[in-house]
């Protein structure tokens, strides 16, 4: 249950950025992004999954949030 | 700022162009939060006072800016005096990137040395399974005939056993049983820089010798041995060995880093060069007697050399200057039995001419020291030999046994008659010394330049030029090369003391039409 | 000289790789790549930030190394204790070249080394009642010091010292902050866990001095400099760009920084960072709690600078973005002249790199604009994330080595036959010796500053004057034959 930093890059896509293991890794898609609620199952550009329960209302990027292995 | 192609200028004095000078002082004004000018002016200038300077004398637990080192830096530069022997450092790996630096910036020579990395599961578990790893990786790589092992702080605290470590690497098949692996545990908040070099080479001494005595016999090689102690001045080498050879006397010099720390740049690097040969330390205890160059930072060999060679490591002073100089070589020609020969005889007589040359311009001349125990002793005997007052003299690690010893050389002369001697003290307290009672120079390393900074920033007449003699010089070049032993290093240290004596004469006198009429042509 | 092929380069890290020990050998490799522009994640050629190997003759150093001497020392007006035994704080006084302006001793003190000397009662009973005591002292010999931050050596984590209650107390009764540091050398594998707890401390007992004071005038134009550490005076010639396009540089972290620049930082619009790898951390710290987006610039070479000047100015507004053209314009002139006079040169000569931090990508730039080739780079304490920005800027099929050890690196050497390196002075005199020129890259050689137009004319000299030098035709004697040896580079 690492913690992770997710940032808005310039290029309008999220990183998700693990400090501890100097992991900057892209995220590719969102089970849920709607202006309701954020979150469920996430896979990263390097195809790794993640999982974090839905947040609502959405957060406020750049914010630090722990995410589950998926 | 613009630079012009064909003048591009760094830092100094690219920084004092108008346009950065303003930008930099924006920055001060503005966001720095600075002490007001006169603030800092008035605070500098009570810094500077006898008042201050009690306060400075009464610290017990603060230190700043230290005349000193840690042990393991000594225990490199012993190992680094023997033949194909690659110094290892089992501890921490910061502290290996620190001597290879420390030393690099010093000689401007590559410095190899190991370390067996050791991080938070080796401070947990003990550092064995490094030592397994880093003694296996580091003959494989770097193919030594002999690792010298000493410690960092970090081993020394967990309590790492160097011994049953280096014998469990070898019963584990790391390295063979047979492989020389001398060892020294060198705490670095015991002692300073040169106990780690007395530690080192009692280790290696040790190692070679302690259960080989059998068949040793004192004298049966017909050779002298001298231990250097940490020295880095490599023509302090160079002129033992040719006095030594000079006198016909067959020398083991046990450490001896001369040539590693002077490869050449022939298109090869030499990561071993000369140096100390193991079948010389084994053969040790059969010389007539061992000399100890630097007896004070010596100790701990000396034990070992009467307890286990038998030698009577006959007392000698560092042989600095005259006097001592003679004295060490009527005490090499005592043990040996060889006569001193006219050619020392001709250059003792050299040294002398010169000596009558100059002295009138170091006479009652006021020189501020500090250094290492036996380098400063030397130097005050040398000062104190060409009617010059060494009126502060500090040594950071030294203890009060040494303090009386230079008390009573001080004693010995009217020129003594207004030094201070201290111990424990560092180069923050030298600096209060050299406001409260100014000399006219002060001899040390590299660090006192700031010392000639701040004196100077009070007035040019409070400056106290730094004549650079001592270790470590990072910011003058090859002076490391030089001698201050024997009767060479004597005409060395003359020379440099004479010619800044001059040099100042001639900086103070050159303003024209005022002081001039004693810039003398012939001095 | 042509350069080698992929095939080349992996048959040279073989045979480099032979002379390991096979668990050495097999963790070796990994830290050893031939670079290859369409990998899109370093992870994938290339491990980095783990444990150096024993006995290999690393580089690299500690944490502390990376703390004390990295990011904390260069704040001016604080004094840094290095808080144990003597050695560290002797060893990493005065060497890095971080310039600074003002009294020292008084109200500044970077050059000077302050230290709790650690002797073997306080390792025995403990130092903190040393270490209150001694910042007392400090408080009475030098009361314009603005700060304290106690600098951990190794002893201090393993004999159980609470240096966070004596600062916390101490910190209290000066009214001044008391900043403890857990940066022991043992922690971590490198520097870089030092840059990290480094950037903690000042996240958690500076960074927040100020929140809710808002007597600081500020305007939409203030940035900081972040990762700067004004080695030879860098952020000097990088920070008159800046305010000549029109930012206030509210803050340099932390070459010629103070405590105040520090608590400042957190009221800027816009965090310019420089060395990624040390301070990344508080960057990102300060994007989250404070909404401070931070930029990665690079001031090393015309193609870089400009490329970093627009980048900056596309956070602000048209006066900020127009003046980044003027200043791109203004010292076109300059810099042009020094490639006209430098690239002839310096043209094809081929370069390897070995340093810290963010100089083995950011320099390539400086390099080509020279018309020279960077064919081999590596880093002493990168992460994976360094390498993910490093592959891009390296051509395909050089060479890329982490943590090299004394012996790969001497080997590579002899196989490249590179024209100029750039490392550290623990690499200098053994490649000098080679015959082959040299620049230290992590002092400027004694130089500097090489960032910003003024340091590239600098740079360009600099190179100049080292591999054009006469002596490096003078090692072999006239009168000794040459070896026919030629180079497996000039077969290719």
């Amino acid at each position: 249950m690492p913690n992770v930093m997710i940032r808005r890059k310039p290029d309008g896509k999220l990183q998700f950025y693990v400090a501890k293991q100097d992991m900057e890794e892209t995220v590719a898609t969102i089970e849920k992004d709607t202006a309701e609620e954020w979150g469920g199952a996430i896979e990263l550009t390097d195809g790794s999954k993640w999982y974090i329960d839905p947040i609502s209302p959405p957060p406020v990027f750049p914010t630090t949030l722990r995410f589950k292995r998926g | 700022m613009s630079q012009a192609v064909e003048n591009i200028q760094p830092s100094y004095p690219l920084f004092r162009n108008d346009e950065y000078k303003a930008n930099l002082k924006n920055k001060q004004d503005n966001y720095e939060e600075r002490h007001p000018a006169d603030k800092i002016q008035e605070t500098f200038l009570w810094s500077t006072t006898k008042e201050y300077q009690d306060l400075n004398f009464a610290r017990e637990a603060l230190t700043v800016n230290p005349a000193k080192a840690c042990q393991p830096l000594g225990a490199v530069l012993c190992s680094l005096g023997f033949k194909n022997t690659l110094p290892y450092v089992h501890g921490s790996q910061g502290c290996v990137a620190y001597f290879r630096t420390y030393f690099n910036r010093h000689f401007k020579e590559p410095i190899s040395c190991v370390s067996d990395s050791m991080t938070e599961d080796a401070a947990v578990f003990g550092g064995q399974k490094n030592m397994f790893d880093g003694l296996e990786n580091a003959k494989a790589m770097y193919k030594p005939d002999m690792i010298a092992v000493s410690t960092t702080c970090m081993a020394e605290v967990i309590g790492d056993d160097l011994n049953a470590f280096i014998n469990n690497t070898k019963k584990e098949g790391h390295i063979p049983q047979e492989y020389p692996v001398p060892f020294a545990h060198t705490p670095s908040f015991v002692g300073s820089h040169t106990t780690g070099w007395d530690n080192m080479f009692e280790g290696i001494a040790r190692y070679f010798t302690l259960n080989h005595m059998e068949g040793k016999e004192v004298g049966s090689n017909g050779k002298l041995n001298i231990v250097p102690g940490f020295e880095t001045y490599l023509g302090n080498f160079r002129v033992i060995k040719r006095m030594m050879s000079d006198m016909g006397v067959d020398l083991t010099l046990l450490s001896d880093p001369t040539e590693v720390l002077d490869t050449p740049a022939d298109g090869k690097f030499r990561m071993y060069s000369g140096g100390t040969t193991m079948e010389e330390v084994k053969d040790a205890p059969n010389a007539y007697d061992t000399l100890l160059l630097q007896p004070w930072q010596l100790e701990k060999t000396k034990k070992f050399v009467q307890n286990t060679w038998k030698h009577e490591v006959a007392k000698i002073n560092i042989p600095m200057g005259l006097e001592w100089t003679d004295e060490f070589l009527m005490k090499v020609a005592e043990i040996t039995g060889k006569a001193i020969p006219e050619s020392l005889l001709l250059e003792r007589g050299r040294y002398v001419d010169m000596l009558t040359d100059s002295h009138a311009w170091l006479h009652g001349k006021k020189f501020g020291l500090y250094g290492d125990a036996d380098f400063v002793l030397g130097m005050t005997k040398f000062l104190l030999e060409v009617g010059a007052e060494p009126i502060h003299i500090l040594c950071n690690h030294a203890n009060k046994r040494w303090k009386k010893e230079v008390e009573k050389l001080l004693a010995s002369s009217p020129y003594g008659a207004n030094s201070e001697v201290h111990i424990g003290k560092d180069l923050w307290h030298f600096r209060s010394l050299m406001f409260t009672n100014k000399p006219d120079f002060m001899i040390g390393n590299s660090y006192g330049k700031f010392i000639q900074r701040d004196t100077l920033h009070k007035g040019k007449e409070f400056e106290v030029p730094l004549i650079r003699i001592g270790f470590p010089i990072f910011d003058r070049h090859h002076m490391h090369r030089d001698t201050t032993l024997g009767y060479e290093g004597a005409m060395y240290m003359l020379r440099t003391l004479t010619n800044a004596v001059l040099e100042r004469l001639d900086e103070e006198t050159r303003g024209m039409g005022t002081t001039d009429y004693n810039y003398d042509l012939v001095r | 000289m042509t350069n080698l092929t992929k095939e080349e380069t992996q048959a040279l890290i073989a045979e480099v790789l032979e002379i390991y020990p096979e668990k050495a050998k097999k963790d070796r490799a990994k830290h050893l790549t031939v670079n290859d522009q369409s990998v899109e994640q370093s992870k994938k050629c290339i491990t980095s930030n783990r444990k150096s190997l024993p006995g290999v003759m690393t580089i690299r150093g500690c944490a502390y190394a990376g703390s004390k001497g990295v990011v904390w020392g260069p704040i001016k007006d604080m004094i840094h204790i290095s808080h144990g035994p003597v050695g560290c704080g002797q060893y990493s006084r005065a060497g890095r070249r971080n310039y600074y302006v003002g009294t020292t001793g008084i109200n500044t003190f970077g050059t000077m080394n302050f230290t709790s000397d650690f002797q073997e009662k306080d390792i025995v009973f403990g130092g903190d009642k040393k270490l209150a005591k001694l910042i007392g002292e400090i408080e009475t010999l030098f009361p314009l010091a603005k700060g304290i931050s106690v600098q951990s050596e190794c002893p201090i984590g393993l004999i159980g010292d609470d240096i966070e209650a004596v600062s916390k107390k101490a910190s209290k009764e000066l009214n001044k902050p008391v900043v403890p540091v857990r940066c022991e050398g043992f922690r971590g594998v490198s520097q870089s866990l030092g840059h990290h707890i480094a950037n903690d401390a000042v996240r958690d007992w500076v960074l927040s001095n100020r929140d809710g004071d808002n007597s600081f005038q500020t305007t939409p134009y203030d940035v900081s400099i972040i990762g700067d550490y004004n080695i030879g005076g860098d952020a000097w010639s990088s920070r008159t760009l800046l305010e000549e396009m029109g930012l206030r540089v509210v803050a340099q972290w932390s070459g010629d920084g103070t405590l105040a620049e520090m608590e400042l930082t957190p009221k800027v619009k816009l965090n310019l960072l420089h060395c990624y790898r040390s301070m990344n951390y508080i960057s990102r710290h300060m994007e989250e709690k404070y909404g401070i987006p931070w930029v990665e610039y690079n001031f090393f070479g015309p193609t870089k600078i400009a490329e970093s000047l627009r980048k900056i100015a596309s956070y602000f507004d048209d006066t900020i973005k127009a003046g980044a053209e003027r200043v791109i314009e203004r010292y076109k002139a300059e810099y042009e002249a020094v490639i006209a006079k430098y690239k002839p040169r310096l043209q094809g000569k081929r370069v390897m790199l070995y340093i810290g931090g963010l100089r083995p990508r950011h320099v390539i730039g400086a390099y080509e604009d020279l018309g020279m080739e960077v064919v081999g780079t590596g880093y002493e304490f990168a992460h994976n994330d360094d390498y993910d920005r490093t592959i891009k800027e390296m051509g395909n099929a050089t060479l890329i080595y982490d943590d090299v050890t004394g012996y790969e690196f001497e080997e590579f050497v002899k196989k490249i036959k590179p024209d100029l390196i750039g490392s550290g002075i623990k690499e200098k005199y053994i490649f000098q010796k080679m015959g082959i020129p040299f620049r230290q890259m992590h002092s400027w050689d004694y130089s500097g500053p090489y960032h910003g137009y003024d340091g590239f004319a600098i740079f360009a000299r600099d190179m100049d004057m080292t591999l054009n030098n006469p002596c490096w035709g003078k090692m072999k004697a006239p009168w000794i034959k040459d070896e026919a040896a030629p180079a497996i580079a000039a077969a290719a």
